[in-house]
C-alpha cells in the first residue's frame, strides 16, 4: 500500500506516519490537532499551545513524544494517557511506592508547545517522511531489556519505603487526632438549632446508622407480629394451607412439564 | 381434565418441541395465573397426584420415564409392518425343499455359496442328515410379551426340526449341534435368493459358537427396524430330559481328542455347559408359556423390563458370551413375581427398583435359585448346579441353568452396579434417572485401571498350563470362555483386599455373511478386564502371607512364585511376604500391573508382550523429574512441609505489634493442584547480574532467562485490633509496614532471606520462595463502605473489595477445602493436574480459572454417580472431559458439594433461583455451599465463545483418546489429544526457546534445553536473593493484551509453548466510521468516498515484533486465512 494514498484523516486532524525504527516498513498514524476546550479554562492544558495526539503506539512514551515534537518548537510537557481526560487536572499527591499506574497500550498525549507556532508545525510535519521513534542516539527499550529494567524497578529500597510510610502514617494520625479533638468538643453541645450529635464515642451510643441495623430492626418486628399470630387456628387458614400445597404441586408440575419438553427438544431420551 | 390432556396430548408435544427449535432452548421459571393456580382440583387430577406420590418418586421422575419408554418401544405401525414380514418368512420356510440323506460329514449337497456356520472340530462325527421342511414355526421372546426395546429390535422365531431327521444318540458329541448348524445352513442358502430380504446372515447366540442363528432383515428403508433370529430347535420330547443332568457326560474324550480307542477304566468327566446347551432349545416354548403368564395383567412389567433392559445396555452387560441377557432379567422379574416380591399393581419404576434391590442383595454364586415347583424328586438339586456352575438360576423346568455362562465376576459387577443404583435412587441430591438410565458406562470411564489382553490365542496356551481339558471339552474347544472364569478368580485372588471389583468385557463375534467361514475362537478380539480400587490398599507394597511354619505358606509361595519371599516383622513373627518395588506414589499406583503381569506369566504362560496395560499411560504429561519416573506428587508433599514449618514460625514470631491469627495458603501446589509442583533450587550466581547491596539477583540479558520460580502466595491474618485504621489508604500504609517488619523478623529470627515490597514479602526457605501477603479481616468492609445522601452507611461491593474479599477469604477456604478433598481422595491432585494441563496445552489456560477447574474435577470426586470416585488420574480425566462434553451449562447449575455443606431444599432453592435469574449469570455456573449465588470463580470467565469451544475440543479429545485407549493393537500416541490444532489461528508467533523459562514443560519434552543457572537446593542459609515471578513470555502476553485486546485474542500455553497464537476479532475487522475514541491501532482510510477506520494490521504485525524483542522469533501471518 502507498503511503501516499493513506494520508487521509478526519476534519480537523492530521495524520503523521510514525514507526519504531528504521527497519520496519509499515508506519502506524498519529492523529494531530489543536487541543479545543469547550468552555472554562483548561489550566493543565492551554489553548492554542496544545496539541492533541490520538493512536500513540505503546512503545512511545512521554519521552519519545516530546523529543518527536522538539523540532516544532520548545515542547514544554506531554502528557500521556488512557483516554482523552476532560478538565483540568489536579495536582495529586503522587507516592512512588502508592497507586502507581503505568499506562500501556495505546494510548493519547497532549503536547503542550511554549509557543502557538508549535502546534500548527506539528500538524505540517504530515507532508514529511515518517518519524522514528527509537533512533541510535535515543534507542527505546522494549522486550526482554525492558523486561528486565521493570523486574529491577520492582525491588523496593527497604528504608526508603519505610521513610515513606512513616511520614504517611505521622500525617494520618495527625489527622485523626485533630478529628478527634473536634467531635470531642462538640460533644453534647447544642448547634444553632439546638440538635445534639450522638456519635458511637458519646455516653449513650444509640443504634448506628448503617443499613444492615435497619434491617435487622425490621426483621425484629416481624417476628414479633409473627409470633402473636395463630397458625391453623381457624378453618379458612386450613383451607388456605391446603389450596396452597396444591398449586405448589401444580407449579412443579408445570415446571416439570417444561423442563420435559425442552430435554425431549434436545433429544436427551434417547439413551445411546 | 386440562392438565391431564397437556401432559398426554401429542400436540403438546409437539408444540414443546417446535418452541425448543425455534428459540435456543432454555428453561424459563413456570408462570401460571392465580386462577389456573387456585382453581378447585378435579378427582381426576387429585388420584394422579396421588399416584404419583405412590407409585414414582416424584412427579419429575414419572414423567422422565414416561419419555424414555415412549423414545424407547415399538410403535403399532412398526409392529404391523414386522408382522406382514413375519407372515412371509413363514410361508418361504415352509417352502423349502427336502433333501437326500447323507452322512453328516458329507456336506458335498450344501451349494458352494453357503458355508456350515459351526466350527466342525473334530470334522469326523457319527450321524445321518437330511434336510426336511420345520415341523412347527413360532414367535418366541421379547417381541411377543412386547418388551422388546431399541435400538436393535430383535424378534427370535423358534424353528422346531422335524423329528425324522434325528436319529438315537443325537445327544452325543456334537451330532445335534452340527444338524441344527445344517439345517440353518440349509435355509440360509434358499432364503439367500429371495428378494425379500436385504440380508442373510449368520450369528452367534450371545457369543455361545456351538449355537449358531440366522438373521433375516428386511429390504428397503425398513432395513434397520428389525432383525428376525432363526433358532432351530427340537421336537419336544425327542431327548430324555436325565441324560443331561448337570453331571452327565455327553461329549467323549476320546472323540474329542480324537483317539481311536477309548482308554479303559477312564470316568468321563461332566459336560454341563454342553448339556445345557441343548437344553436351552428343548425349552424355548415352555419359557415363551411361563413369562406371558407373568406378564398377563401386569403393565408394570412390560415398563419395568424396558427400564431393566436399558439399564443393562448403558453398563454393557447385555451383549456377548455369558452376558446378562434381557430373557434373563425379564425371567428374574418372573421369579420375584412368583416369590411375591413384586405384585401385579407395580408400576414400572417399582419392579426396577425391587429387581435391583433383589440383585444388590442376592448372590447367585453363593445361593442360587430356582423357578422349579418341587414336585419331581428326581431332578437335580441346587448343590449339584452349584458344582459345575458359578451362577445358578434354574428354570421352571428344573433342568436347564439360565446363567450357565455367567461368571462370577460378570454377576458380581451386576450385583455391585445394582448395589450402587439403589444407592443413588435413594440419594435424592441426585438425578436418579439421568444419572442410571440415561449415562452410559464405557469400560474406560467406569473402571480405575483398563488393561487389555491383545492376543486372546494366548490363552490356548492358558489352558494346558491350567490343566483344563475336561473344561475345554465342555465347551467344545472354545478356550476363550473355557480360560475366563479361572483367569479372572487367578487375579481376583492376587489382587484380594487392593481391588473392590475386577471385571471382564464379555467376548463378542460379529454377525458374518453366510458364505464365509464361521469365526474362529481368536475372532473375539482383544479382551478387556477393568479394575476398581479400594483407595486405601491399592498402592500398598507389601503383600503379608501367612508365617513361615504354617501349612498355608506353601500354598502362598506356590501362588506368587518366586516373588514370595520369607520375612522378619517388627513383632518378631516370620512370614513369607511379597514386596513389589515402587518408590514413587505413580509407580505405586502401578503395583497392580506388577502383579498381574507376574501373575499372568507365572499361572497362564501369558507373556508380558500380550498385555497391554492402561494405568499411567497419561501420566507423561504431567511427569517432572528426568531420572526417576515420578508425576510430582512428592514434590508437592515437600512443598506442604516447608510450607507448614514456615506458618509455625510466623505464629511464633516474636516483636510483631499485632498477632497472627491465621496462615493460610492460597497458592494451587497448596492444594496439590499445581501441575509443575514448585521444586527447590538454589540460583548460580555467575549465571546473574547481582545487585550486592540488595542482596539480590536480575536476570542477565547476555544468557538464557533464568528458570522459573513460582512465588507460593500465602495470607497471613492479623489479629482485629484497634489500632488498625479505618482508612482505605492508611490500611495499605500500614500493611506496607507489616511486610517490612516481617520480613526483618523472619531474618533475625530465622536466618531466612526476605525481600520486602509493598504488597507483599518474598520469603526465600528451601529453595522455595513463598510470597507472603498480610490481610486485616476489616478491609474489604472499608472498601465496601458508601455513605449515602441520608448519612447512612451502606455497605456495597466494589471491584476492590470483591478482588480483595477473593484473595484473602475465598481463596483461602477453597484451598482448604479442596486439601481436605485431597486427603480424602488421593488421586484428586493428580486428576486436576491432568485437566489443567490439557487445557493449557489446547491454548486456554488463560480463558478459564485455575480454582473453576479445580472445582469441576472436585465434582467427579464428590458427585461420582453413576460410577464410584477416581482411583486413578485416568479415569478422572476421562470422566472430566466427559462432563465438560455433556453438562448442559445452559440451562443447569453445577452444583458441588462440597464438605456436605447443602441440604436438599437448599439445592431446588439454587435451582430454582438459577432458572429465574438465568440471563444475569455467567455462562457457567457453579455453586458450591459458600458461594450459592454468585459463582465467583467463573464470574469473568469464560467467555460463550471460549466455553463453546472448549466443549468441541472437550468431546473430540475424548473420542479420540478412548479410541486409542481402547485399541491395544495399534501404537497409541496418547499425548496427541495434549497437541492443539494450530490451523485455525490467523497469526502465530514464534518463541525464541532460551527465553522461554518453563521450556521443559512442553507436552513433547525438548531433548535438550538452556542451562538456566540453578542447582538443585544445597543447604546455605546465606545466598543472594534469586529472580522471582520473571516469565518474559507472561510479560510479553500482558503487553500484547494492553495494546490490542480490541483487535485481537492470543492464546498461549504457559507451560513451555513455543507459539502464541492471535486470533483477529472478526467485529473489529469491519470498517467504522471514525471515533476519537476508537482509535487505538486503527488507520483512517476512504472507503465508497466515506471516512473509516480499519485495523493497521501490517503495522500491528510489525508490532508484535518490536514489543517481543529478543523473545520474538519470528512472526507467521497466514494471509490466506483474512483479507483486510
Amino acid at each position: 500500500m502507498a503511503p501516499a494514498n493513506e494520508r487521509v484523516a478526519p476534519a480537523g486532524f492530521a495524520a503523521l506516519a510514525v514507526k519504531f525504527g528504521e527497519r520496519q516498513r509499515s508506519p502506524h498514524w498519529l492523529l494531530v490537532k489543536e487541543h479545543q476546550v469547550r468552555e472554562g479554562a483548561d489550566t493543565a492544558h492551554p489553548p492554542r499551545r496544545t496539541l492533541f495526539v490520538l493512536n500513540v503506539p505503546p512503545y512511545c512514551g512521554a519521552d519519545s513524544l516530546s523529543r518527536l515534537f522538539a523540532r516544532c518548537g520548545h515542547v514544554q510537557s506531554v502528557e500521556v494517557c488512557e483516554k482523552p481526560t476532560p478538565g483540568e487536572k489536579k495536582e495529586k499527591h503522587t507516592s512512588k511506592f502508592f497507586n502507581r499506574k503505568s499506562a500501556t497500550g495505546f494510548q493519547v498525549a497532549y503536547v503542550v508547545f511554549r509557543k502557538p507556532a508549535g502546534v500548527q508545525a506539528a500538524k505540517a510535519l504530515s507532508q514529511e517522511g515518517p518519524l522514528l521513534i527509537s533512533t541510535e542516539s535515543h534507542p527505546v527499550k522494549t522486550g526482554i531489556s525492558k523486561w528486565i529494567d521493570s523486574y529491577a524497578a520492582s525491588v523496593v529500597d527497604p528504608e526508603e519505603l519505610r521513610a515513606e510510610v512513616d511520614a504517611y502514617m505521622q500525617d494520618y494520625d495527625k489527622k485523626i487526632a485533630e478529628e478527634e479533638a473536634k467531635a470531642a468538643k462538640e460533644e453534647g453541645i447544642p448547634d444553632e438549632e439546638g440538635w445534639v450529635k450522638v456519635t458511637r464515642k458519646g455516653r449513650k451510643p444509640g443504634l448506628p446508622r448503617t443499613e444492615a441495623a435497619n434491617l435487622r430492626v425490621l426483621e425484629k418486628e416481624k417476628q414479633k407480629r409473627a409470633r402473636k399470630e395463630l397458625l391453623n387456628f381457624y378453618a379458612w387458614q386450613h383451607r388456605e394451607t391446603k389450596r396452597e400445597h396444591i398449586a405448589q404441586l401444580r407449579k412443579k408440575f408445570e415446571e416439570d412439564k417444561q423442563r420435559i419438553a425442552l430435554m425431549r427438544a434436545q433429544r436427551k431420551f434417547r439413551p445411546y | 381434565m386440562a392438565m391431564e390432556a397437556m401432559a398426554g396430548s401429542p400436540e403438546a408435544a409437539r408444540g414443546g418441541r417446535r418452541r425448543g427449535e425455534e428459540a435456543a432452548p432454555a428453561l424459563r421459571p413456570a408462570k401460571l395465573s392465580r386462577a389456573e393456580l387456585y382453581r378447585p382440583p378435579t378427582s381426576e387430577e387429585l388420584s394422579r397426584l396421588k399416584e404419583t406420590e405412590d407409585l414414582f418418586h416424584s412427579s419429575l421422575l414419572r414423567l422422565q420415564i414416561e419419555e424414555l419408554l415412549k423414545e424407547v418401544t415399538l410403535k403399532e405401525t412398526k409392529k404391523k409392518k414386522i408382522d406382514a414380514f413375519l407372515c412371509e418368512i413363514n410361508s418361504l420356510l415352509n417352502a423349502i425343499p427336502e433333501t437326500l440323506e447323507t452322512e453328516l460329514t458329507d456336506q458335498a449337497w450344501l451349494s458352494k455359496g453357503v458355508k456350515v456356520p459351526f466350527l466342525q472340530v473334530p470334522f469326523n462325527v457319527k450321524g445321518k442328515f437330511r434336510f426336511l421342511p420345520p415341523a412347527e414355526l413360532k414367535v418366541v421372546g421379547s417381541y411377543l410379551l412386547g418388551t422388546c426395546i431399541k435400538p436393535e429390535v430383535n424378534v427370535d422365531v423358534a424353528v422346531t426340526m422335524p423329528r425324522e431327521i434325528f436319529q438315537d444318540k443325537d445327544n452325543l458329541n456334537q451330532r445335534y449341534h452340527r444338524k441344527r448348524a445344517l439345517y440353518l445352513a440349509h435355509i440360509a442358502q434358499h432364503l439367500s435368493k429371495e428378494k425379500l430380504f436385504s440380508s442373510v446372515k449368520f450369528a452367534y447366540m450371545n457369543g455361545n459358537h456351538l449355537k449358531p442363528i440366522l438373521l433375516l432383515r428386511p429390504q428397503g428403508k425398513d432395513e434397520k427396524m428389525v432383525t428376525v433370529r432363526l433358532h432351530a430347535c427340537p421336537p419336544p420330547d425327542l431327548f430324555k430330559a436325565s441324560r443331561f443332568y448337570p453331571n452327565k457326560n455327553n461329549v467323549r474324550t476320546a472323540w474329542f481328542m480324537e483317539q481311536s480307542i477309548p482308554k479303559e477304566g477312564f470316568i468321563e468327566p461332566p459336560t454341563p455347559h454342553y448339556n445345557n446347551s441343548i437344553l436351552c432349545d428343548t425349552v424355548l416354548l415352555s419359557h415363551l408359556h411361563f413369562l406371558s403368564n407373568a406378564a398377563a395383567d401386569f403393565p408394570g412389567m412390560k415398563d419395568g423390563l424396558a427400564l431393566l433392559k436399558v439399564w443393562l445396555n448403558q453398563r454393557q452387560l447385555s451383549k456377548g458370551l455369558g452376558c446378562f441377557s434381557g430373557f434373563l432379567i425379564s425371567m428374574l422379574v418372573a421369579y420375584l413375581l412368583v416369590k411375591r416380591k413384586i405384585v401385579k399393581m407395580m408400576s414400572g419404576y417399582q419392579v426396577l427398583r425391587s429387581t435391583l434391590q433383589f440383585l444388590a442383595t442376592t448372590d447367585l454364586s453363593e445361593t442360587g435359585i430356582s423357578l422349579a415347583k418341587d414336585v419331581d424328586a428326581s431332578l437335580p438339586i441346587l448343590n449339584d448346579f452349584h458344582q459345575v456352575f458359578e451362577v445358578v438360576f434354574v428354570d421352571p423346568s428344573g433342568l436347564v441353568n439360565l446363567c450357565a455362562d455367567v461368571t462370577a465376576s460378570k454377576y458380581h459387577q451386576v450385583q455391585f452396579e445394582a448395589k450402587r443404583s439403589m444407592e443413588i435412587l435413594d440419594d435424592r441430591m441426585v438425578d436418579g434417572f439421568q444419572v442410571l438410565l440415561m449415562t452410559a458406562k464405557p469400560m474406560l470411564r467406569t473402571f480405575d485401571h483398563v488393561f487389555h489382553l491383545k492376543h486372546v490365542s494366548k490363552l490356548q496356551g492358558a489352558c494346558k498350563k491350567m490343566e483344563l481339558l475336561n473344561e475345554l471339552m465342555d465347551r467344545g474347544g472354545n478356550y476363550v470362555a473355557t480360560a475366563l472364569p479361572f483367569i479372572v478368580s487367578l487375579l481376583t485372588r492376587g489382587l484380594a483386599r487392593r481391588a473392590l471389583l475386577l471385571a471382564h468385557s464379555l467376548p463378542q463375534v460379529p454377525e458374518w455373511p453366510i458364505d464365509a467361514e464361521p469365526p474362529k475362537h481368536k475372532d473375539v478380539g482383544p479382551l478387556t478386564f477393568g479394575i476398581l480400587f479400594v483407595p486405601e490398599f491399592a498402592a500398598t507394597v507389601l503383600e503379608k502371607g501367612p508365617q513361615a511354619d504354617h501349612p498355608e505358606a506353601l500354598d502362598f509361595r506356590t501362588f506368587w512364585g518366586e516373588k514370595s519371599e520369607l520375612r522378619r516383622f517388627q513383632d518378631g513373627s516370620i512370614c513369607e511376604a511379597v514386596l513389589w518395588e515402587a518408590d514413587t506414589v505413580c509407580q505405586k499406583r502401578l503395583i497392580p500391573e506388577q502383579i498381574v503381569r507376574h501373575l499372568l506369566k507365572l499361572h497362564a504362560d501369558i507373556p508380558e508382550s500380550s498385555i497391554c496395560y492402561m494405568g499411567a499411560s497419561l501420566e507423561s504429561v504431567i511427569r517432572t523429574g528426568k531420572k526417576v519416573p515420578g508425576t510430582g506428587e512428592e514434590a508437592m508433599v515437600s512443598v506442604v512441609c516447608s510450607y507448614d514449618d514456615l506458618s509455625r514460625k510466623l505464629w511464633n514470631l516474636k516483636g510483631l505489634p499485632l498477632t497472627v491469627t491465621a496462615v493460610q495458603g492460597v497458592h494451587p501446589a497448596l492444594r496439590y493442584t499445581d501441575v509443575f509442583p514448585p521444586i527447590p533450587m538454589k540460583p548460580i550466581y555467575s549465571f546473574h547480574t547481582r545487585i550486592r547491596t540488595k542482596h539480590l539477583l536480575l536476570p542477565s540479558e547476555e544468557k538464557p532467562c533464568p528458570a522459573y520460580v513460582a512465588p507460593l502466595k500465602i495470607i497471613c491474618h492479623m489479629e482485629g485490633s484497634g489500632q488498625w485504621p479505618q482508612d482505605k489508604e492508611a490500611i495499605k500504609r500500614i500493611k506496607a509496614a507489616f511486610h517490612l517488619q516481617l520480613a526483618e523478623l523472619l531474618q533475625q529470627q530465622h536466618q531466612l532471606v526476605c525481600r520486602p515490597a509493598v504488597t507483599h514479602t518474598d520469603v526465600y526457605k528451601d529453595g522455595y520462595v513463598f510470597r507472603l501477603q498480610v490481610a486485616y479481616h476489616r478491609e474489604p468492609l472499608i472498601l465496601k463502605e458508601v455513605v449515602t445522601p441520608e448519612g447512612m452507611l451502606k455497605y456495597q461491593d466494589t471491584e476492590a473489595s470483591q478482588q480483595l474479599e477473593m484473595e484473602t477469604l475465598h481463596l483461602p477456604y477453597l484451598t482448604s477445602s479442596l486439601h481436605g478433598l485431597q486427603q480424602q481422595h488421593p488421586v484428586f491432585g493428580s486428576t486436576c493436574r491432568l485437566a489443567k494441563r490439557w487445557i493449557s496445552a489446547q491454548l486456554l489456560g488463560d480463558n478459564i480459572s485455575e480454582e473453576c477447574v479445580d472445582l469441576l474435577v472436585a465434582f467427579l470426586f464428590v458427585h461420582p454417580a453413576p460410577f464410584t470416585p477416581p482411583s486413578s488420574p485416568q479415569v478422572g480425566f476421562l470422566r472430566f472431559l466427559d462432563l465438560l462434553a455433556t453438562f448442559d451449562w445452559k440451562n443447569n447449575p453445577l452444583i458441588i458439594n462440597l464438605n456436605a455443606g447443602l441440604t436438599d431444599a437448599d439445592c431446588t432453592e439454587i435451582k430454582s433461583k438459577f432458572l429465574a435469574d438465568r440471563s444475569r449469570l455467567p455462562v457457567m455456573f457453579i455453586a458450591t455451599p459458600k458461594d450459592r449465588w454468585s459463582s465467583m470463580w467463573t464470574r469473568e470467565q469464560p467467555s460463550v465463545q471460549i466455553l463453546q469451544r472448549l466443549l468441541v475440543l472437550a468431546s473430540e479429545s475424548l473420542r479420540a483418546l478412548e479410541e486409542q485407549l481402547m485399541d491395544p493393537l495399534n501404537s497409541q500416541d496418547v499425548k496427541m489429544v495434549f497437541r492443539p490444532p494450530l490451523d485455525f489461528y490467523d497469526v502465530l508467533i514464534h518463541l525464541n526457546p532460551n527465553q522461554i523459562p518453563r521450556h521443559l514443560e512442553n507436552v513433547d519434552r525438548p531433548v535438550k534445553s538452556f542451562f538456566r543457572g540453578v542447582v538443585k537446593n544445597s543447604t546455605a542459609t546465606k545466598i543472594l536473593f534469586p529472580v522471582v515471578d520473571y516469565d518474559p513470555v507472561q510479560c510479553y502476553l500482558q503487553e500484547l493484551r494492553d495494546a490490542f485486546s480490541d483487535l485481537a485474542l492470543f492464546f498461549y500455553d504457559k507451560h513451555g509453548g513455543e507459539v502464541i497464537a492471535v486470533l483477529w476479532k472478526p467485529l473489529s475487522f469491519q470498517p467504522q466510521p471514525f471515533k476519537v475514541s476508537n482509535m487505538k491501532g486503527r488507520m483512517v482510510t476512504t472507503l465508497n468516498n466515506e471516512l473509516v477506520c480499519v485495523p493497521n494490521v501490517e503495522a500491528i504485525l510489525e508490532d508484535f515484533e518490536v514489543l517481543g524483542e529478543g523473545l520474538v522469533k519470528n512472526v507467521e501471518a497466514r494471509t490466506e486465512k483474512w483479507t483486510i
